[in-house]
């Protein structure tokens, strides 16, 4: 049995949070801490996205609808409430969270084709809102004139080392929150759905009612994504609600891996690094990534972390000579490969 | 216990099952037999509100319970195991128990706590050694041989405390050991438990040698219930579906 | 919201005619990408969602072939047979190696290429938008009906695709190749034991999607610009049209498309900025009061 506790989760967050506080100055670089930045916004969102996925067995294709929902509610909260940002970010959460309500529970009753499509084209009904609705959301040139940072709590986002730690915080909060989701009862009961549905609702389980609440949690921690995003390039911009963004935290969870918690994080620096090594050598950025995702999706056909940990395992095995084990660690489902 | 009155439902005019009523006394062990088409697992999926009945009422300790949804009719205390085992393959035998047994206490939707609850682990050791899956509990469901695939999928139609137990051909698949080794395990379950239970069996020599009552169904209608000395002497019975061979077997 | 201006349209014949014609020749090439999308997955369970690159390689074709040719006939045909090439290559050697697999892993083979479709046009013509112009036959004064302006190549259009639907549906309800598709929509296990090679179906749907998201490319050329991207908005409109008329269905693929059609044009009207949103709203209502969609079976 796995024996994972809050307290030892929380431990390694602090050890984590202080090498990350350490590292600007081991390492002083703009690059280095924008990856940081840019990491706590991919990483939130595409563990936000696993929630779905690999753990509630609901193949979202639209998850990117949260992502520019965040960026673009608290951004607009800012320049034009001119609240807190603490209360930015409450009313981020709740408005994503309220959104995912509604989206939810049109889409959560519907078989996986017709859900990974209508979640999809939810998102693109934001997109070309924000597009049409200009005098809101500066339309197809993004939300500029940038996004206040009043101090609060003695955080002051306007200094970029306070940026840095707040977006790192903010990951491995996020991260905490979610691991400790995940391996709640709830979570658990997410995992029935995912592997059974018919056999859960037979335990009595309302699985309508647990994939909704699983995707409303997954779209307000997705928007926490945005919000760093918006914070990041100060403002927001239409790609954040486009397809394509949806389509790279997919391609983050299957680089990375479904089956461990971390593994969507891994995915996501996998990804950016890749991003930002392709863009410096071509222009042709798109070519590059669509043909690395065909490598993975048609030779390995799972995520990497995956792929080594089943190798890892199966090694195990066979040193042990006994049945295979799961894991200790690892969640023993397959989401995303091809079986 | 349960009740079934005049019970009937059909496919776009194939009728599956026409106007059957059948009555399970509490404590009581039934078989219900038939050939393939019968309608016997349309039966069941209509008693656990599976599907929808086109008429009729299925009383459960006096109370209409024909129309509501799964989830209610397994509160009210009627759960099933299925013809192939329904697990959750990804799960090992432990988490698959308890955290079903989190479903059948509400607290499957604790989004604050730990899993396992420490109050859910006992249940669920209880369990394994009830259906005697203990020394595999740590075991990738998926893993399992198919006996005890099926052995966990009666465990956790028990994690929801049934006062009726409706079991879909335990023993399907199986061969000639591990049949007996299963109708022993159910046999000693109902016997512990005291509940009602239903199963449906192809194997005449099981039935006969374990139902105290056995209900006949074919082409969706009850072709004959009874004790088994009734129904083997059932002329109906012979000529439709035992053959002779069972006539007049002590 | 500006619904003054759709009464007013609405109330007048001219503006009835003029909307009611680009709204039929959007709903026309839609049927056209949409058919192949609904037959795709009506046999394969597979969302194509590369199949909008499909109907952008047609437009590039064209762009090429009529360029060198001067031929918009010529070129048209090339284009068609073209992508139908394009479908086939596409089926065998990638989406064929993730049937089966998750509905997610199809998705991101599909995102692949389209991502790589989407640079390769960009290298091989350049980022900019293009344009065809309208083809030396068909520029002719328009037709007036009711007012309404009714230019050459649109009634060109409308006719040509509502040929192409019904002799689509003809093949699919009355020919031997037509009932073979049927069945292993149905049952791909029976039609294999049958001794018919279902890979062979598969790739042939693919083909016949191919070149009939090709044609509508083609045909879209003169009438649109053309535009690395501008595939996707159209693979997911076909989309919301299967589920409007139902997956598989060649009927509703064409009622489907038609209704897209009229309320994206007097959507433009009405609700300038929720044209899309309202083309949502009806796929939503239709999920939710028929989810096999309107002319699909039930199940």
């Amino acid at each position: 049995m796995r024996t994972s506790s809050m307290r030892r989760d929380c431990l390694i967050a602090l050890i984590v949070f202080a090498a990350l506080a350490a590292l600007p100055m081991l390492w002083p670089s703009h690059g280095v801490s924008d990856f940081v930045i840019r990491l706590a916004a991919f990483g939130i969102f595409a563990t936000s996205l696993n929630m779905l996925v690999g753990y509630a067995g609901l193949e979202s294709f639209g998850h990117g609808l949260f992502f520019g929902l965040g960026a673009y509610s608290f951004a607009l909260a800012m320049q034009r409430l001119g609240t807190s940002i603490p209360a930015a970010l409450l009313l981020t959460v709740l408005l994503s969270a309220a959104v995912a309500g509604i989206v939810g529970a049109i889409c959560v009753r519907l078989k996986e084709i017709y859900f990974a499509f209508l979640t999809l084209a939810f998102q693109m009904l934001l997109h070309s809102l924000i597009i049409a609705w200009t005098p809101l959301t500066g339309g197809d040139q993004g939300l500029t004139g940038g996004v206040p940072r009043p101090p609060f709590l003695g955080i002051r986002l306007d200094a970029p080392y306070h940026l840095y730690l707040f977006s790192a915080g903010l990951l491995l909060l996020c991260l905490l929150l979610m691991r400790h989701i995940v391996q709640s009862p709830f979570g658990y009961t997410l995992r029935l759905i995912r592997d059974n549905p018919a056999r859960a609702t037979s335990l009595g389980i309302n699985v309508w009612a647990m994939r909704l609440a699983a995707f409303v949690i997954a779209g307000a921690f997705g928007s926490l994504g945005g919000v760093v995003m918006s914070l990041f390039v100060s403002g927001a911009f239409p790609d954040f609600a486009y397809w394509t963004i949806s389509g790279e935290a997919i391609f983050m969870i299957m680089l990375g891996g479904t089956t461990l918690f971390l593994g969507p994080v891994a995915g996501a620096v996998m990804l950016l690094l890749l991003n930002d090594v392709v863009t410096k050598l071509t222009e042709h950025y798109g070519l590059v990534l669509g043909l690395i995702i065909l490598l993975f999706a048609l030779g390995l056909r799972k995520g990497l972390a995956d792929y080594l940990a089943e190798l890892w395992r199966e090694r195990s095995a066979r040193r042990l000579a006994m049945p295979l084990p799961a894991a200790p660690f690892a969640e023993p489902s397959n989401k995303l490969s091809g079986e | 216990m349960l009740s079934i009155e005049n019970l009937s439902k059909s496919f776009g005019g194939v009728v599956a099952i026409r106007d059957v009523s059948l009555n399970f006394t509490p404590g009581s062990l039934t078989a219900v037999i038939g050939p393939n088409g019968a309608g016997k697992t349309t039966f069941f999926n209509l008693i656990m509100g599976s599907l929808l009945p086109d008429q009729g009422r299925i009383l459960l300790g006096g109370e209409n319970i024909a129309g509501l949804p799964t989830p209610q009719i397994v509160r009210r205390g009627i759960a099933r195991a299925f013809q192939i085992a329904s697990i959750f393959p990804s799960l090992t035998v432990r988490e698959a128990l308890l955290a079903a047994v989190n479903a059948q206490r509400q607290q499957h939707a604790k989004l604050l706590a730990r899993f396992p609850l420490a109050a859910s682990r006992d249940r669920a050791q209880e369990i394994m050694h009830m259906v005697g899956l203990a020394m595999k509990a740590d075991m990738v469901s998926r893993s399992l041989s198919h006996g005890d695939q099926k052995l966990l999928d009666i465990a956790l139609a028990l994690v929801l405390e049934p006062r009726v137990l409706l079991l879909d051909e335990p023993t399907a698949g199986m061969g000639p050991e591990e049949r007996w080794l299963m109708i022993d395990t159910v046999h000693r379950l109902w016997e512990r438990e005291k509940m009602t239970l239903v199963f449906i069996e192809h194997d005449m020599d099981i039935v006969f040698k374990i139902a105290q009552s056995i209900a006949v169904l074919s082409y969706g209608r009850v072709l004959a219930e009874g004790t088994p000395a009734a129904i083997r002497q059932h002329p109906a019975v012979i000529e439709a579906y035992l053959g002779s061979e069972y006539a007049g077997r002590a | 919201m500006d619904l003054p201006a759709l009464a007013n349209c609405v109330t007048s014949l001219s503006c009835i005619v003029t909307q009611s014609t680009s709204g039929l020749i959007i709903g026309m090439l839609l049927f056209l990408v949409a058919a192949g999308v609904s037959l795709i997955f009506g046999v394969l369970k597979v969302i194509n969602f590369a199949h909008g690159s499909f109907y952008m390689l047609g437009a590039y074709l064209v762009l090429t072939v009529y360029g060198l040719s001067d031929s918009f006939l010529l070129a048209v045909i090339a284009a068609a047979l073209g992508v139908a090439v394009f479908g086939l290559l596409f089926e065998r050697l990638i989406i064929s190696r993730v049937y089966g697999s998750q509905v997610l892993m199809q998705l991101l083979v599909c995102y692949g290429v389209i991502l790589i479709m989407d640079d390769l046009v960009k290298i091989i013509w350049g980022p900019e938008f293009k344009s065809l112009g309208m083809p030396a036959a068909f520029q002719k004064p328009p037709y007036l009906l009711g007012g309404g302006v009714v230019p050459v190549y649109y009634l060109f259009l409308i006719l040509l695709t509502l040929l192409i639907a019904v002799a689509l549906g003809l093949a699919i309800t009355r020919t031997r190749l037509g009932k073979i598709v049927r069945a292993v929509a149905i049952n791909p296990g029976m039609v294999s034991a049958l001794g018919i090679n279902t890979g062979y179906v598969y790739a042939g749907v693919f083909m016949l999607g191919g070149l009939l998201a090709g044609l509508a490319g083609a045909l879209a050329a003169p009438v649109r610009s053309i535009v690395s991207g501008m595939g996707l908005s159209v693979v997911v409109e076909s989309f919301i049209v299967t589920v409007i008329g139902g997956m598989g269905s060649v009927a509703g693929a064409l009622v489907g498309s038609l209704l897209i059609g009229l309320v994206r044009s007097f959507g433009t009207i009405g609700f300038p900025l929720f044209t899309e949103g309202l083309m949502f709203l009806l796929m939503a209502v239709v999920l939710v009061l028929k989810p096999s969609g309107l002319f699909g079976r039930e199940g």
